[in-house]
């Protein structure tokens, strides 16, 4: 039964079932319960913004805190992933990923294939990105580009409350490595979710609006605002169809495609930065597959190509708008 | 005449030590990292902590007026952070830079043996030694007349004294230059020496003949194997198998005789000791019987196989063909009473003086 | 300890340290022909360390090794046949010929593969002994490691890691005195990987890596701690590889003869053989059965590896995630 929660609740609610269901499902983390060793209580933060509360108590010994150690306690994750475990280790913030990036890309996104296919290493990174905390350039990013460069390593970022549980679900489930991207502002953002246990499968995108004038493809908190320009642009008469892809590793190229043969015009929303970005993945791909369908140039609706500001007049900048996706669809909507 | 308060030069030193002195510092880069370190408490001797105090050695030695200083080449486990910690100023300044003895380098207990004989050859007044029992049977070996004073790098050492090296360093800067005469201060030790066959070894506190097939990871542990034991001296208070005879019956560093005790199952025996057989080990050791050693009797083994371990390290490896006799001998190296050279230095203000007025 | 070897004991030592020494030697007599791929790095010299340590591992505990890693797989328990085809990079080889020298791994031995990444396995041993901790099994992860990686960050992490969560860890710092090119003695700014061990509130201990019988005894009792819940141990070999750091480095950064020396004054199946002969132990004969035995084997495995056929090319896009 469906009933609204929020995305970090559903978060939690996904690991919590994850853990009841398969004793081999541990979390660990810096903070992931908190107060380890400490006078004051256990379970004192569960996760930094409050994400794994509860977990702690009612799965004794499956909750560990770590030392602030990245590259130790990922590659841990990795390693015991490889000897029957399915952890679910919490690298707090994306940005993070500077200092154990060795053992993510090096290590679990190989072991499969370097090792003739006898490898298995189900380990989930958790890990909150994007911008709009004033957390500036250290906390902001949004960086799934660069694991979606990386074969072997399958990349979810779920835009609402369902989609997380869904999801997460799914890739605990997974025997590859997966890397799982929290917007940290939509971790207060509610909706219907199913009490029960459900998986929302890889590589199936969701189409979240349809529409036959022009096809917009947004990633994680993006798919919000084209919904907000979507329903904006509807009131003007033009009709968009609004693809999430839920997934950029694997990526579902096909319902893009279908969509773009169709409308013709393509703006692609991507809170990263435009170079070597999922907007020029896509685009890239469409250029190739469907030029021929394609009646207006593709528009990349992106963050610019400088970190992310500090000031909160610049960082409001910074991150692309509803009004700046408007724009765009425009754009392509009106050219001849 | 009024003595003048506070009047301590900053940088106290003898400007005129009484005659040109040569003090060799010897360091094992390998003590303190044995198997010790899992089988029982015993502490890791970090070799950068062994550099720091041998740069504490020299500013006491240099402060006697010792301006020469060797010191033993190694592959760089103790003269890399030697030099690193003598790039570091704190503390008194050190002026002295110490110089290698020309030699190969092995890594082995040879070079302790060769530089220990190069030092004599060159004249050295004095030899810190810093290392732990094993270290010291091997400059033992060679030293000859030459005063040691001997530096526990561990926790785990019957023969050398745990001591502040800066104290040391004084102590044998004022020996070597002749600030203290010798016959106050030295000390005449005495020396386990077993025969094997054609093989002949030293050991400085104790020799125990062990069940062990092999001399392994050297280190003796396990009370279970001990077959005999054969100490030069023994302190009750003393950490290591000397302890066992230690609670027997003390037997001082300067007593004429030694202790034989043979070992016996703690099951087949109601005779039993309990004693610190390694920092944070203490075992139930059986015992057969004991009796006073005394010097210029050798004790004929007669054993199965097993390997003879000296100074709580296995070195030699035996099977029923092998002859083996120990014996204890009252001539053994001599070492620096580090109290006794202060103190003497002190009654004679060696180490006084006035401002103004140069010692 | 070493007193409980028993015959049998003493003839699996010498056989797996012989079998390494023929596989290495072979190796590098045939990589100059120029017919073996990539690059390899050769384990001849260190036989005591991975022997005397793996012996006392069974099927369940892990080891991580490093990019000098046929070793550690071949005293793991590796099949030395399957490592020979996949170093001439064939479809019969351990990882189907796409790992290579350098990434030879084989899970259902133990084996979480050599690594190209110097310290890359540190933090994977921690993961897979925590595991062994959490589900209450008595199993050990050793992480073998140069005195290159010793200076890297993971390892320092996973010490840290292990020390905190009390795992059932060895660090093996297999010290052979440079790191490709660079000495140890240069680079180790405390001379001994084992002294960095009293920072991490463990046990350090040092040991001659050209001794079986002294690696073998250390390697049991910090084992024997590990499984009992004792919690990790800091164990540096002071060992040499005979060769260079890969194969074809001319190593001008050594001393002359100094190689020579080792094998002529401490190598670890020389002194292996004249123990256990002097004391009766095992014979001479029994040895050089061995001996014959293993070059057998090696040389057929070379026979088989060159006579193997090479990965399909389906095989490229095989046993990974494609996503498009």
């Amino acid at each position: 039964m469906a009933r609204k929660i929020t995305y970090q609740q559903a978060i939690n609610e996904a690991l919590d079932q994850e853990m009841t269901r398969d004793p081999s499902v541990i979390v660990m983390g810096e903070d992931v319960a908190g107060g380890a060793g400490a006078p004051g209580e256990e379970d004192s933060w569960g996760g930094v913004l409050g994400v794994t509360k509860g977990l702690y108590a009612k799965h004794p010994g499956r909750v560990l805190d770590t030392p602030i150690s990245e590259s130790g306690y990922i590659g841990a994750a990795v390693g015991a992933a490889c000897n029957g475990m399915r952890p679910v280790a919490e690298l707090m913030f994306i940005d993070f990923m500077g200092v154990c990036f060795d053992q993510i890309f090096n290590q679990a996104a190989k072991f499969r294939y370097m090792f003739g296919g006898k490898a298995k290493t189900p380990v989930v990174i958790r890990a909150m990105y994007g911008a709009g905390f004033r957390a500036a350039a250290q906390h902001s990013q949004c960086l799934y580009n660069i694991f979606t460069h990386i074969p072997g390593l399958k990349v979810v970022l779920p835009s609402n409350p369902y989609d997380a549980k869904g999801l997460l679900i799914q890739s605990i489930r997974d025997n590859d490595p997966v890397i799982f991207l929290e917007h940290k502002a939509l971790y207060t953002m509610e909706g219907d979710v199913p009490e029960e246990s459900y998986i929302v499968p890889f590589g199936e995108a969701a189409v979240v609006q349809e529409g036959d004038d022009v096809t917009i493809v947004a990633f994680g908190r993006m798919v919000n605002y084209a919904k907000d320009a979507g329903a904006s642009l509807r009131k003007k008469g033009v009709q968009c169809e609004i693809i999430d892809p839920r997934t950029t590793s694997p990526m579902d190229f096909d319902t893009i495609l279908e969509s773009v043969e169709r409308t013709g015009r393509l703006v692609i929303v991507d809170e990263s930065h435009p170079r070597c970005s999922m907007a020029s993945d896509v685009s890239g791909f469409i250029a190739q597959e469907a030029f021929r369908a394609l009646k207006a140039p593709i528009q990349m609706v992106t963050a610019p190509h400088v970190p992310v500001p500090f000031a909160a007049s610049l960082e409001d900048l910074y991150i692309p708008s509803p009004a700046r996706i408007e724009e765009a669809v425009m754009r392509v909507k009106e050219y001849r | 005449m009024t003595p003048v308060t506070n009047a301590w030069s900053r940088i106290a030193v003898l400007s005129v030590p009484p005659r040109p002195a040569i003090v060799g510092i010897i360091a094992n880069p390998a003590s303190g990292r044995d198997i010790r370190r899992l089988t029982s408490r015993a502490s890791v001797f970090p070799n950068a902590e062994k550099a720091s105090m041998m740069v504490r050695a020299i500013a006491g030695l240099e402060a006697a007026g010792v301006r020469d200083v060797m010191i033993m080449p190694d592959s760089g486990g103790i003269c890399g952070p030697l030099f690193r910690a003598l790039s570091v100023s704190t503390g008194s300044p050190v002026t002295v830079k110490p110089r290698f003895i020309d030699m190969p380098v092995t890594g082995s207990a040879e070079d302790t043996l060769l530089a220990t004989e190069l030092m004599c050859q060159a004249g050295a007044g004095a030899i810190i030694v810093l290392g732990g029992d094993g270290t010291h049977r091997a400059v033992a070996a060679r030293c000859g007349q030459v005063p040691l004073l001997a530096l526990s790098t561990g926790t785990n050492n019957a023969f050398p004294e745990m001591r502040e090296a800066t104290v040391a360093g004084l102590a044998a800067g004022l020996l070597a230059s002749g600030a203290v005469p010798a016959d106050v201060a030295v000390r005449r030790n005495k020396l386990l020496r077993v025969r094997c066959d054609d093989r002949t070894d030293i050991a400085l506190v104790d020799l125990c003949v062990t069940r062990h097939n092999y001399v392994g990871s050297r280190a003796v542990w396990d009370s279970a194997l001990l077959e005999e034991l054969f100490v030069a001296f023994a302190g009750a208070d003393a950490i290591g198998l000397s302890a066992i005879a230690g609670q027997l019956e003390p037997v001082t560093r300067s007593a004429p005789h030694g202790l034989h005790v043979r070992c016996a199952d703690t099951t087949h025996t109601p005779q039993q000791v309990i004693v610190p057989i390694a920092p944070g080990l203490i075992s139930a050791v059986g015992i057969r019987d004991y009796a006073r050693l005394l010097p210029g009797q050798p004790v004929v083994l007669a054993p199965q196989s097993g390997t003879i371990a000296l100074d709580g390290e296995r070195e030699i490896e035996f099977d029923p063909s092998n002859r083996i006799s120990v014996e204890l001998d009252l001539h053994g190296p001599l070492t620096i009473d580090v109290a006794a050279v202060l103190e003497n230095a002190a009654r004679r203000r060696v180490l006084r003086h006035y401002a103004g007025c140069p010692a | 300890m070493s007193s409980s070897l028993t015959r049998e004991g003493l003839l699996q030592a010498y056989r797996t340290m012989r079998t390494i020494r023929e596989f290495e030697e072979r190796l590098h007599v045939d990589f100059a022909t120029g017919e073996i791929p990539g690059f390899v790095h050769l384990y001849a010299g260190e036989e005591a360390s991975a022997t005397g340590i793996c012996m006392h591992l069974n099927r369940d505990d892990y080891i991580a090794s490093t990019h000098r890693g046929h070793g550690h797989c071949i005293a793991k328990g590796v099949d030395p046949v399957g490592m020979m085809a996949e170093i001439w990079g064939k479809r019969t080889g351990t990882c189907k010929g796409k790992g290579g020298s350098m990434h030879i791994a084989d899970l259902d031995v133990g084996m979480l593969g050599a690594n190209g990444i110097v310290g890359g396995g540190g933090p994977l041993i921690c993961g897979t002994a925590l595991a062994s901790k959490l589900r209450g099994s008595n199993n050990v992860g050793v992480c073998f490691f140069g005195d290159g990686a010793s200076n890297q960050g993971t390892i320092f992490e996973a010490m840290n890691l292990a020390a905190v969560w009390k795992l059932p860890v060895i660090f093996v710092g297999e010290n052979n005195g440079y790191a490709e090119a660079t000495s140890s003695n240069f680079s180790v700014a405390c001379e001994n990987i084992a002294d960095r061990a009293s920072a991490f509130g463990m046990p350090g201990v040092i040991t001659d890596g050209f001794d079986f019988f002294a690696v073998h005894e250390a390697a049991g009792e910090a084992i024997k701690r590990a499984r009992e819940g004792g919690g990790p141990t800091l164990l540096e070999v002071k060992l040499s590889r005979y060769y260079g750091h890969f194969e074809g480095d001319q190593q001008t950064y050594r001393a002359p003869g100094e190689v020579q020396k080792l094998r002529e004054t401490k190598d670890c199946l020389m002194q292996f053989a004249r123990r256990v002969t002097s004391r009766g132990e095992l014979s001479m004969a029994e040895l050089e059965a061995i001996d014959v035995e293993v070059k057998t084997l090696i040389d057929a495995s070379v026979v088989k590896a060159k006579a193997d056929p090479l990965p399909l090319p389906e095989d490229l896009m095989a046993d990974v995630y494609v996503s498009y």
